[in-house]
């Protein structure tokens, strides 16, 4: 199984960790990450998109033409890198008329869009390619009695329509792909809830946030793990300024799904980079040593 | 009185299916799940859908727009009985705020950096010397000539 490996612009820059972590982990099971140059941001689904759709697909269609030379399906560890590349194949297959005008810029620098690859999110590799079975082959140290609440965020899932992956409503790919690494999943209240990384209004953000956490508190899990750089930041770095403007303090500490694999293949917390969050719990790192 | 665009809502972009939006009956299940109206009730996905189908926008289009409390969840998209697509409809009145020079200051500056660098994230040594540390490679520089021409 051979992906291009698109890396995005926020875990390469920001979060490393998970990049690392995905280049040992994915290849024992069965997964080659190649590496194609030449890509740029996907560009971000959020801002960018509210600029200008046009610039925005136009640039998606760039990438996706990039590892289509190459002969690649693109593998990207990132929810909003995926939402933008899936989204723009399926509209760019769905609107031949656009497709042409964007092919019309794109042969401006010599490339074209034919629409014969498709992108991936790593979860969706996980599950239809590798396969459960093959997960648990590369598990050496069963994660037993970590109790983890699963976070999906949004753009993994939604719109549905165009994104194919699961039922928003009641989503069981990330538990699919958890449960053969020995870890328990907990379900809890606000296991749906978005990040809200994208809603300008900072008291709203505040509370969004302070309610999936308290739900989390509830549940009493050991961490939360989740699949995309903007749903982390949200939960880790946000944690913490949430923690300074609120009078209840809270410490759940937010692993992304890569992290669990290679923990479960036997990497050592610091290996994963779990040392490098800003929310860190020790009773987690006791539980996992 | 409030100025009234009777051709607005063909001014949406129609790159992503904004232009659903005239099967909307204005039933209001895009608000019950919506997390923004349940923390705003001045947000409400059905009144700017309603909005752009009469010609009434215009309070919708500057830069503090109550369409920037949107979490871009996808939510009433998912639960829309007759397919209209409300976050397309928001995102094409944020392509017109956009064209009119009335971005917020945050995302105006994440979209600057995209242009200039071709990342959202600009990359400094700072970040390369961590990424060569956990061996990794560093990042070369997005090729922005080719991004110029097809913008």
């Amino acid at each position: 199984m051979k992906y291009a490996f698109f890396l995005g612009c926020v875990i390469p820059t920001k979060y490393p960790q998970f990049e690392t972590v995905a280049r040992k982990s994915l290849p024992k099971v069965g997964v080659e990450l190649v590496d194609v140059e030449g890509f740029s941001c996907c560009p971000e689904p959020w801002n960018f998109k509210s600029y200008n759709i046009m610039a925005w697909i136009t640039i998606a269609a760039r990438n996706l033409a990039i590892a289509e030379e190459a002969g690649l399906d693109i593998l990207t560890l990132c929810s909003g890198c995926f939402a933008t590349l899936a989204e723009a194949h399926h509209i760019l297959e769905d609107k031949p008329e656009l497709k042409d005008e964007v092919n019309k810029r794109l042969s401006k620098i010599g490339k074209k869009y034919n629409g014969t690859i498709s992108a991936k999110h790593v979860v969706q590799v996980l599950r239809d390619d590798v396969g459960a079975e093959q997960i648990k082959k590369s598990v050496t140290h069963p994660l037993e009695k970590i109790r983890v609440g699963v976070h999906y965020g949004c753009h993994v899932l939604k719109p549905s329509e165009t994104l194919r992956v699961d039922d928003p409503a009641d989503p069981r790919i990330l538990e699919t792909i958890i449960e053969p690494l020995g870890a328990e999943v907990i379900p809890y209240a606000e296991r749906l809830s978005c990040c809200t990384g994208a809603c300008q209004d900072e008291e709203m953000v505040f509370k969004f946030r302070y309610n999936k956490l308290q739900s989390l508190e509830e549940a009493q899990v050991d961490c939360m793990t989740l699949v995309c750089p903007a749903c982390f930041e949200a939960f880790d770095l946000g944690q913490v300024m949430l923690n300074r403007k609120s009078e209840k303090k809270f410490n759940i500490p937010t692993l992304y799904y890569v992290q669990l694999l290679g923990l479960a293949q036997g990497l050592k917390g610091e290996e994963v980079g779990i040392t490098r969050h800003k929310i860190r719990s020790p009773a987690l790192l006791e539980k996992l040593s | 009185m409030p100025k009234i665009d009777l051709d607005f809502k063909k001014k949406l972009t129609r790159v992503e299916y904004a232009d659903f939006l005239t099967y909307c009956y204005q039933c209001g299940a895009c608000v019950g799940d919506c997390p923004s109206a349940k923390l705003s009730p001045a947000f409400n996905p059905r009144e700017i859908v309603l909005r752009v189908l009469l010609g009434l926008a215009e309070p919708l289009l500057k830069k503090d727009s109550i369409i920037w409390q949107c979490t871009t969840c996808y939510t009433c998209q998912e639960v829309c009985p007759q397919g209209v697509r409300p976050i397309e409809v928001i995102t094409a009145l944020k392509n017109i705020i956009s064209a009119q020079g009335m971005l917020p200051d945050s995302i105006s500056a994440s979209v600057g950096i995209i242009k200039d660098t071709g990342r959202v994230v600009l990359v400094s040594n700072v970040i390369n010397k961590r990424r060569t540390e956990q061996g990794l490679t560093e990042l070369k520089p997005v090729p922005m000539d080719e991004l110029k021409k097809i913008l």
